[in-house]
């Protein structure tokens, strides 16, 4: 059913526009027009996160301090096998998705630890990633407390999260 | 972002130095080129959505579903254009339909119209990026489809649990937000109540100086 609402959608809306009389082509050309500029002010924004992102998860400094973390996580009543992934999630969204797979592979699909993980994955966003591309066209250099707040509130939704896994 | 960008890097680094110092430069830049490859998927998902975008403002599709969520957007975002919350109604929309291509670039839209020219972000800049990093989508189809290729028996399982875990992390995002947006207007009044006084001392001390020199 899903895969029919994309083409759908984008198939009415192009009806739509040309009953209206709106010039469907030219509409297409200045949209792509104007995702080549979109993309000058974006790009340096994620070559700059990803950089700092591979560096993080290939120097082992992720498992390292994924290991100081899972005694917070028992703690907190989480399985401490989330720990790399909680970490890596709201840094980056291939990167969480590449450890998801490693966990479905490790510890079975339908396992707890596999539910938690993808309801985690599922319901949080890369964080990072929108407080860079998000203001990278405005003049706006100081965040203030909107990366912070992000945060806190993932991992509200985290630990909801692995209660919400235990009896749904 | 800069310290968390400064404390990342050096610390990776670091470990990097100690552990195997040859491969670092390699991974800084297999960093930088899969930027440059995300940067080529996304400009392609970037043509397609700002050309379906543009054919909704031509059918004035946008003013319908700006008027359709008026109500709630423009209680979140007090003060904000109409053209930023037909943006944010917009934003949100795409990313409810978990669309997450098309959500970025009226992201970025919505933030251009919010801005208020100065370097710090306003309130309603941050609350609408913490709605944003919460993630505000219904149907995890992304997740599904890797649990079902995984071979999961119900992939479809985390919907439910899934859908009340982002409504509790965007419920406190947002409760966080206007929580800490009131307590720096009242710092900011308290600031300027300081400041204001000082002021006519400031320009009585001027004027006087003024006059002396005459």
């Amino acid at each position: 059913m899903s895969k029919y609402i994309l083409p759908a959608f984008i198939g009415i809306i192009i009806l739509w526009a040309f009953i209206k009389r709106v010039p469907v082509y030219d509409s297409f050309v200045k949209g792509s027009k104007e995702s080549i500029s979109l993309i000058l002010s974006v790009f340096p924004y994620i070559c700059a996160v990803l950089i700092a992102v591979e560096l993080f998860s290939l120097s082992g400094l992720n498992a390292y301090l994924a290991k100081i973390m899972s005694p917070v996580l028992s703690f907190l009543g989480m399985p401490p096998e989330l720990s790399e992934i909680l970490i890596i999630r709201p840094l980056s969204g291939n990167g969480s998705l590449a450890l998801l797979e490693g966990i479905y592979e490790n510890y079975g699909v339908d396992s707890y630890v596999a539910r938690c993980a993808s309801v985690i994955v599922g319901a949080s966003e890369t964080v990072f990633y929108v407080g860079s591309v998000y203001f990278s066209t405005t003049k706006v250099k100081k965040l203030r407390y909107a990366i912070p707040i992000s945060l806190v509130a993932c991992y509200v939704g985290a630990v909801a999260s692995c209660v919400l896994c235990r009896f749904i | 972002m800069n310290i968390v960008f400064t404390i990342m890097t050096l610390a990776s680094l670091v470990m990097l130095i100690v552990v195997s110092p040859e491969s670092a430069f390699s991974i800084m830049i297999s960093g930088a080129s899969s930027a440059l490859k995300l940067a080529f998927t996304l400009v392609a998902i970037y043509a397609i959505w700002l050309s379906v975008l543009s054919l909704m403002e031509g059918i004035g599709l946008n003013r319908m579903l700006n008027n359709l969520f008026r109500p709630i957007t423009k209680r979140l975002f007090k003060g904000e254009s109409d053209l930023a919350l037909e943006y944010i109604t917009l934003n949100f929309s795409a990313n409810l339909l978990g669309m997450g291509g098309a959500a970025t670039p009226l992201g970025i839209k919505a933030m251009e119209c919010m801005q208020d020219g100065s370097e710090r972000a306003t309130d309603n800049m941050i609350l609408f990026m913490v709605i944003n990093s919460t993630s505000i989508q219904l149907l995890p189809a992304t997740i599904i489809g890797l649990r079902s290729s995984a071979g999961s028996n119900s992939p479809s399982d985390i919907i439910l649990p899934s859908l009340i875990a982002t409504v509790i992390s965007t419920v406190t995002g947002v409760a966080l937000a206007k929580l800490l947006s009131c307590l720096s207007k009242k710092e900011k009044k308290k600031e300027d109540e300081k400041t204001i006084p000082k002021q006519p001392l400031y320009l009585d001390g001027k004027i006087k100086v003024g006059v002396a020199k005459k």
